[in-house]
């Protein structure tokens, strides 16, 4: 997909259709063209995407990482002339992202021959989720060669387009349609389903073999945490003596926790890639606490390997379980 | 108020302090198979090793009526800062309800960093805390000393397994010291046992040095990394890791001792900008210093799955390239068996001698 610029000859900026894109794509979706760019977007997930991947990354690092590398070298073969891999650091005071992503361009630069000059990166330390704070892009006036005040004004626009998109996802709009440009409401249902997971494991339909969507043609209305105000977060984050390190841990965390003490979430679903350390030390806190408060729980693991007949068997059984409760209880 | 605590590296050390502070602690056991197993039982699938080890640490000694657990904390963004809160949750819903008393950076909640210090200050006067303090760090130094010579002699010693003991003997004769003036004698006998083993060193180019760097809890511990320091020189190679517990208490709480860690983050610079957590950084940039010092060979440990170094290894490819040093990256878990490391190492020693003598040969026919 190629997104038009002011013109013809405008720098090409790929950005791989993985990880925040899921979160920021609205943002940055916003903001290249008005730097005179073109954004290619990289294909969506496929077979040799996920591959080339897997070929190129360590074997023992988390799927999304491997997802994300496959996206970049679709973009490289594509022929853009930057990809643009920023550094996230911080989307709040005092936490940090995963590990990760504060060594994404490290890794990326560092394991991929042929890509470290086309790659295009800075740091982002924001203390809120809105990342359009000029200090981190101060660096972009010469790489675009543009003024100041043109890249200032170019980010408070694509900061308000992005809390256009939060506010809509908040109203219970589709997030995989929004990010097409498409606005649909999420499917009603009989049960209601809290989904736990990052963004990228929730959205990423290849791998979770459209998780989402097979739960709604089950009946389920599905809440994801990015529905949820920023305040209900940050408030359950502050009554934590020690929050967690990684802010999208501590987003799952605040409603993770406020799924298990609601009457109207009937289950919890948690999707979780192989291999992913945060997850590892979430999970039991939640499983422990939605077990004593009776809640019930599923954790779902998702990798390269995921067959689809085994995770719709399990979503089928989980769904028929929640049913049963349901139909006792009301008796 | 019954102790223990976590058993990494000199765990002397930290029994030392506690005990001249006048606490009755329990020494936890060295980790063992049966440990590992039982700490991988009541772990999440996912854990980083280390956490694995610690939950088994703790779950055997939950029958000698232990009430509190002490061990140090973090802000991230590696987990091993929020180990103690999710230890202390398992354990709980297992039904043991244990104090936990965790050390923070203090700047973030100072109030309770004193308020903790205070629990374990026990009677002693600030003074004689300041002296006890003093001694165990002075005691740490002197041990890591001790080590350092160890681990490089032990490649050319040909009763390794007499040197084994005297070394755990030695260690035995610093866990009865009580003054810092004992330390000193400690010390110098200490060097005395260890002089009497004759050895030859080779020629300054015979002579083959490996660096062993990586996650601090798997390069510290020999019990859980397989005693690797002692693999290594049995193939006659001359060891040096980049993580002693001294180094560790200069590091973190001394923060005019830092110039040694900032030389080492300068060098680390080109592989990775930015500290990402864990010892990640400091692991590339004591690779950098390795091949400056003219070390022959690197062995990078981590925990299955460590999130800061799995950034590291991935840059491994890259670094050996660029500086022209082969690194052996080892994936310590509880699935890691002694032969599989002692043949991976041997492998990679003998690669090493081999580029060693062509690059000899090389020397020769130029010349």
């Amino acid at each position: 997909m190629v997104i038009e610029g002011k013109g013809m000859n405008y720098m090409k900026i790929g950005i791989p259709r993985s990880l925040l894109y899921y979160y920021y794509y609205p943002f940055w979706q916003s903001l290249f063209p008005k730097l005179g760019c073109q954004i290619v977007l990289s294909d969506t997930t496929n077979t040799d995407i996920l591959d080339i991947g897997v070929k190129d990354t360590i074997s023992e690092i988390c799927v999304p990482i491997k997802v994300y590398v496959g996206h970049v070298l679709n973009l490289l073969e594509k022929g853009v002339d930057y990809i643009y891999i920023p550094r996230l650091v911080s989307i709040r005071k005092g936490v940090t992202l995963c590990p990760k992503f504060l060594g994404l361009p490290d890794l990326i630069k560092n394991s991929l021959p042929g890509i470290s000059d086309k790659v295009l990166t800075h740091k982002i330390n924001s203390n809120t989720d809105d990342i359009s704070d000029y200090k981190n892009y101060s660096d972009f006036t010469k790489i675009f060669d543009i003024s100041k005040s043109e890249l200032k004004a170019a980010l408070r626009t694509a900061g308000k387009d992005w809390l256009k998109f939060r506010d809509l996802q908040k109203k219970g709009y589709k997030t995989e349609m929004l990010l097409e440009g498409k606005k649909e409401m999420r499917e009603d249902g009989d049960l209601n389903i809290g989904l736990l997971g990052y963004v990228y494991n929730m959205y990423e339909k290849f791998i979770n073999m459209d998780l989402i969507s097979r739960l709604e043609e089950m009946g389920a209305r599905v809440s994801t945490f990015d529905m949820f105000e920023e305040e209900m977060i940050s408030d359950f984050v502050s009554r934590l003596r020690k929050p967690m390190f990684w802010e999208f841990t501590n987003k799952l965390m605040a409603v993770g926790y406020h799924f298990i003490n609601s009457p109207a979430i009937d289950g919890i679903i948690h999707v979780t890639a192989f291999g992913c350390g945060p997850d590892s030390i979430l999970g039991p806190f939640l499983e422990i606490d939605a077990e004593q408060n009776k809640k019930p729980f599923m954790t779902l693991r998702i990798d390269e390997q995921t067959g689809e007949s085994h995770l719709l068997t399990r979503i089928e059984a989980f769904i028929d379980l929640l049913r049963i409760h349901k139909r006792r209880e009301a008796l | 108020m019954k102790i223990t605590f976590p058993f990494m590296g000199p765990t002397l050390i930290y029994a030392k302090l506690l005990e001249l502070l006048g606490h009755e602690i329990v020494m936890p056991n060295k980790p063992t198979k049966k440990t590992i197993d039982l700490g991988v039982k009541y772990s999440p699938e996912f854990a980083c090793f280390p956490f694995k080890v610690l939950m088994g640490t703790y779950l055997e000694m939950m029958d000698k009526g232990i009430d509190t657990i002490v061990t140090s904390g973090g802000h991230g963004p590696c987990r091993a800062g929020y180990y103690g809160e999710l230890h202390k949750k398992i354990l709980s819903s297992l039904g043991y309800d244990l104090d936990f008393i965790v050390f923070d950076e203090p700047k973030r909640d100072y109030k309770r960093f004193f308020q903790q210090i205070y629990r374990l200050k026990n009677d002693s006067s600030w003074y004689r805390v300041a002296r006890i303090v003093y001694t165990v760090y002075k005691m740490s130094k002197s041990i890591d000393k001790i080590e350092k010579i160890v681990s490089s002699r032990r490649a050319y010693i040909s009763n390794k397994s007499l040197l084994n003991r005297t070394w755990r003997d030695i260690l035995k004769d610093y866990s009865r010291i009580k003054t810092v003036k004992e330390v000193n004698e400690v010390e110098k006998n200490a060097l005395k046992k260890i002089n009497r083993f004759k050895y030859q060193l080779p020629e300054e180019e015979e002579r083959i040095r490996i660096g062993v760097v990586g996650e601090i809890y798997v390069v510290m511990e020999p019990s859980v990394n397989n005693n690797i320091e002692e693999i290594i020189n049995s193939f006659g190679a001359e060891v040096e890791r980049s993580q002693y517990l001294s180094q560790y208490i200069d590091e973190t709480l001394l923060p005019f001792k830092g110039n040694e860690v900032k030389e080492i983050f300068k060098k680390a610079e080109d592989y990775i900008e930015i500290i990402i957590g864990g010892h990640a950084k400091q692991s590339m940039g004591h690779i950098v210093d390795y091949k400056d010092r003219g070390f022959d060979g690197v062995v990078h440990l981590k925990p299955f799955g460590c999130l800061p170094e799995l950034i590291s290894q991935s840059i491994l490819d890259k670094i050996s390239t660029d500086l022209d040093m082969p690194i052996l990256s080892l994936s310590i878990d509880e699935q890691t068996a002694q032969a599989n490391v002692m043949t991976r190492i041997e492998a990679f020693i003998d690669f090493i001698k081999y580029q060693k003598a062509s690059k000899k040969e090389r020397m020769v026919v130029n010349e």
